[in-house]
């Protein structure tokens, strides 16, 4: 019988093998998939019905926190300052899952993290709060000398301090109430959540650093620098030809200034006056595609930048331009028509003219198809500001217990590389000339340093409407700049290049004036 | 491993040809030595567990008086074996001690997690303690397992008697469906839970007399047990409509003739029967068609006939590899989480490790039992080993392989784990007769009878 009994032992082993291999399956190499399925809700709503730790700003506002709730929920998430932070948080709502740092920093906040359950020994023992607490970089006060500058007209304002990346401002308007997604009412909040999509405003998406808009002439930062990079170009030399209209070669539309003015001068005055015809021309015929695609993502243009919230846009900067057809002096050399450029030596050869070298001339002036996120202009402006180093963009510093223990805190790190500190040199002293007596004089504070450049990205002629921008910077006469900001006021009427100056400028001179403690 | 070794190294010392001079009931203290270890460090598993679980639970309400007679049903248990079975095999009570513990805690987690509903867990601390003093009683009443073969008509009788006392009218209770209950004055139980040790002994002993003649030759009247068994296996299915049960007995009956006829003819053959009596329940009745059904494809109507097994699989993959944790994952949304579903809710607050490590115990206690019908001296002793590990490891494996889809799903208690006092006690009596045939064997001489 012993022989039966063993191989009764077999049977048992295999059918033991079987509910071991198929345990296997469904709690780990199938999981993934049970745990995605549609149906399964689990998690959803114990999760939402728990305690979540506080987000504060760096002055020490609390925006998120989670107050005793009634029902089926231990817990009700809340946002005390309303729309104010709504596309920093976001919000973490039962019928659509979170948004924002409810998202990004999710297993923080909720504690699932194990260094945060199991931080001593003593932890294994005991049940502790194991909530993060999140502190932003961003500050209260500031937040809301944007939103009450921007007032209800359409746009974003970030402010950021050039030397850590930390961002200090982010704000867009139209915002929306992030308590009405959170609320436990699973058909109000729905409803609240269906109406916010159908608004054509998009109140939900914020447009900081999720949207992307033509950066009109304060794209020319970015040519201006590439120019500088190239070595043929320097802050006194060449001299573009006074000009009213630039005729793309080989062939294209030509690019006319605002209102057919006629400009021209050294890179310094064109920068002032926004010139747009000899930009176009050195972007074209001076900088070419190579440089030019390289120091637009030196700047951070196709790459989705590296700040710690959700889904950011990359800022595009177009690559294809074709096949090289020629040197530029196979079109200009020599016999220079009148108003073109006197044939020059290249130190580094010539760019040479491609097949879609009109692209690039319009692309030198953020036009065609450029496009960036406010917050990509901001790093622009932040990176010339601090000798060419590029901030990793973050607006969480630190996140801690609730009993003030710190699980971790932000370091500062260098994301890109935009330019040499010489080039970097060159392009600050170039915006402080334009904030003091260029386009962007409105942007000046007494007593500090500021650069700045305008923008006016043109929608339509008819009516003429178009985007204002503004970007720039500011310190104290004897130090770095502690601020860098760009802004964006969306489809304003008119379109001269005065617009981004008149429009936008006051808003980052209110901002940074906040962020530096002025009045 | 270090376990493993001393445990083998236990079984030598207690092999008498070994021995020398030293009189058993010394050298027998070994294994209860290795015993009270592995009790030791079961105890403090299942004390932590419960310790933890009162971080993220309102459970239990009493935790000290709670640990307290945790601790002194674990020492009953283990001075019991000491004191009347001091030779048996360490391995088999601390295995069902783990697994009373584990269900313990969970069945505690489950009680918080449904508002409004009964103590179970009190009454489940209550059933251990029965279960226990059962099987102190079974350690004292059966002194010799050879005894009970004495009896093999009384206890034949006494199992289908029990088997159709929920059919009696007044006495039988249906709940959930399932007509398995009987009512006694004030007390419910299950009688098909202790109708499976009887059946188990007497099938052991009416083929241990018969087995002769089972391996000359197969006359039409030898046959006559086997369509007994399986007529009676149908009756319980379609009267009391518990296929779990059903499937229990028939197996029980054809691996036990089996392993006495030392005949593969009869696995083929009640096999047969048993493909025969699934696919006549499968055609005539409604409720088994949906059970096939929903096991073929749950995903058909998840909210609705799917329900249970689609949420077992979600708690499950909830769990992953090392599971939610105690009171943070939501075994509740599992109807009947606390008995049938116990091994998912397990699954998802402990993770694969834990439903492997129950899975393990369970191997542990089928391998034990199988050495025990291994070394077993009597043809009895050796058939009635074989069955008790049977039952053990067929249910077990039954609802846990519902649970898991690899089998149709069948209500039936997961042994030692699902709430549920019929259960617990029958599986305590079945643990205290293992551990007595191992004594027996351990003090009188090496096995090898047959």
């Amino acid at each position: 019988m012993n022989k039966r009994i063993g191989r009764l032992g077999m049977i048992f082993g295999v059918l033991y093998l079987i509910l071991f291999v198929q345990l296997n399956r469904v709690q780990f190499f199938g999981a993934q998939r049970l745990r995605d399925n549609p149906i399964n809700s689990r998690g959803l709503i114990r999760e939402f019905g728990q305690a979540r730790g506080r987000i504060l700003t760096a002055d020490g506002v609390v925006v998120a926190r989670s107050v005793p709730g009634s029902g089926s929920f231990d817990y009700v998430r809340e946002y005390p300052e309303s729309d104010l932070f709504a596309h920093v948080t976001g919000y973490q709502s039962l019928n659509v899952g979170a948004t924002g740092l409810e998202r990004e920093y999710n297993d923080e906040l909720s504690g699932t993290k194990l260094e945060q359950q199991v931080a001593t020994i003593g932890d294994l023992f005991r049940h502790r709060d194991s909530t993060a607490t999140l502190t932003l970089t961003i500050r209260d006060d500031v937040q809301r000398v944007a939103r009450d500058a921007l007032g209800e007209r359409r746009g974003s304002v970030v402010a950021m301090d050039p030397r850590t990346g930390e961002i200090l401002a982010l704000w867009t308007w139209p915002s929306f109430d992030p308590n009405l997604l959170a609320a436990t009412d699973g058909v109000a909040a729905n409803k609240a959540y269906e109406d916010l999509l159908a608004d054509p405003a998009d109140p939900l998406l914020a447009k900081s650093y999720r949207e992307l808009f033509f950066p009109g002439s304060t794209f020319k930062l970015v040519t201006a620098t590439a120019a500088l990079d190239t070595g043929r170009v320097t802050a006194t030399t060449p001299v573009m030809p006074e000009s009213n209209s630039y005729q793309p070669i080989p062939a294209g539309r030509p690019i006319a200034n605002f209102a057919g003015e006629t400009c021209g001068g050294n890179l310094f005055e064109i920068l002032r006056v926004s010139c747009n015809t000899s930009f176009a021309e050195i972007g074209a015929e001076w900088v070419g595609p190579k440089a030019m695609i390289a120091t637009a993502e030196a700047y951070g243009f196709n790459s989705v930048p590296p700040i710690d919230l959700p889904a950011a846009a990359a800022s595009k900067f177009p690559t294809d331009y074709g096949k090289r057809l020629a040197d530029v002096q196979h079109y200009r050399g020599g016999t220079a028509e009148a108003g073109g450029p006197a044939p020059i030596a290249l130190p580094n050869g010539d760019v040479g003219i491609y097949e879609n070298t009109a692209r690039l001339a319009q692309a030198s002036i953020g036009q065609n198809d450029v496009a960036a996120t406010p917050l990509q202009m901001a790093m622009v402006a932040a990176a010339i500001a601090n000798e060419g180093a590029l901030m990793a963009p973050h607006v969480v510093s630190s996140v801690a217990a609730a009993d003030g223990r710190v699980y971790s805190s932000y370091e500062p790190r260098i994301w890109r590389v935009s330019s040499s500190r010489t080039v970097a040199e060159t392009m600050r002293r170039a915006m402080i000339e334009v904030a003091e007596t260029g386009t962007a004089t409105r942007l000046e504070i007494p007593g500090y340093v500021v650069g700045g450049k305008t923008g006016t990205a043109q929608l339509g002629t008819n009516p003429p409407n178009s985007h204002a921008w503004i970007v720039g910077f500011a310190g104290p006469p004897d130090g770095p700049a502690e601020v860098a900001v760009a802004v964006i006021v969306e489809a304003q009427k008119g379109a001269s290049e005065q617009t981004g100056g008149r429009v936008a400028a006051p808003i980052g001179k209110a901002v940074m004036e906040a962020v530096l403690g002025v009045g | 491993m270090t376990t493993a070794g001393h445990i083998r190294r236990a079984w030598h010392a207690v092999d008498p040809a070994r021995l020398g001079n030293t009189t058993p009931q010394i050298a027998a203290l070994r294994p209860r030595r290795v015993e009270l270890g592995l009790i030791v460090m079961i105890g403090t598993i299942v004390i932590y567990a419960m310790v933890s679980l009162s971080t993220t639970s309102a459970r239990p309400a009493h935790l000290g008086p709670f640990l307290a007679s945790m601790l002194v049903l674990l020492a009953v248990a283990h001075l019991a074996t000491r004191r009347f079975a001091p030779a048996a095999d360490p391995v088999l009570l601390p295995m069902a001690l783990l697994l009373n513990g584990i269900g313990y805690v969970m069945i505690s987690r489950l009680t918080d997690a449904v508002d409004g509903g009964s103590d179970l867990a009190g009454l489940q601390a209550i059933w251990t303690a029965v279960g226990v003093a059962a099987f102190t009683v079974t350690l004292i009443a059966v002194p010799r397992v050879r005894t009970i073969a004495r009896y093999r008509y009384l206890m034949g009788l006494a199992g289908v008697a029990l088997l159709i006392l929920p059919l009696a009218p007044g006495l039988g209770r249906s709940i959930n469906g399932a007509r398995i209950w009987a009512s006694v004055g004030p007390v419910n139980f299950q009688p098909g839970e202790f109708a499976k040790l009887a059946l188990a002994a007497f099938f052991a002993a009416y083929l241990v007399d018969s087995r002769e003649l089972l391996r000359a030759r197969i006359e039409p009247r030898d046959l006559a047990p086997i369509a007994l068994a399986w007529v009676i296996s149908l009756v319980v299915m379609t009267l009391e409509k518990d296929l779990g049960s059903s499937l229990l007995f028939f197996a029980l009956f054809v691996v036990v003739l089996w392993i006495a006829s030392e005949r593969a003819v009869f696995l083929a053959i009640g096999s047969a029967l048993f493909a025969a009596g699934a696919f006549m329940a499968w055609s005539t009745f409604a409720h088994v068609q949906r059970r096939v059904d929903v096991w073929l494809d749950p995903w058909a109507d998840p909210r609705g006939a799917g329900f249970q097994i689609v949420q077992a699989s979600f708690a499950l993959a909830g769990g992953g590899l090392t599971g939610t944790g105690l009171g943070r994952g939501e075994p509740g949304r599992i109807p009947f989480a606390e008995s049938d579903f116990i091994f998912a809710a397990i699954g998802e607050e402990l993770g694969l490790a834990g439903s492997v490590a129950i899975l393990m115990a369970f191997m542990v206690l089928i391998g034990s039992g199988l050495r025990i019908a291994l070394r077993a001296r009597g043809g009895f002793e050796k058939l009635f080993a074989v069955g008790l590990t049977t039952l053990l490891g067929v249910q077990a494996f039954v609802i846990m392989g519902g649970v898991l889809r690899v089998v149709p799903l069948t209500g039936i208690t997961l042994p030692f784990v699902s709430y549920g006092g019929s259960s617990l006690v029958s599986n305590y009596i079945l643990l205290a007769l293992l551990i007595r045939m191992s004594h027996e064997q351990r003090t009188i001489g090496p096995g090898g009878a047959s």
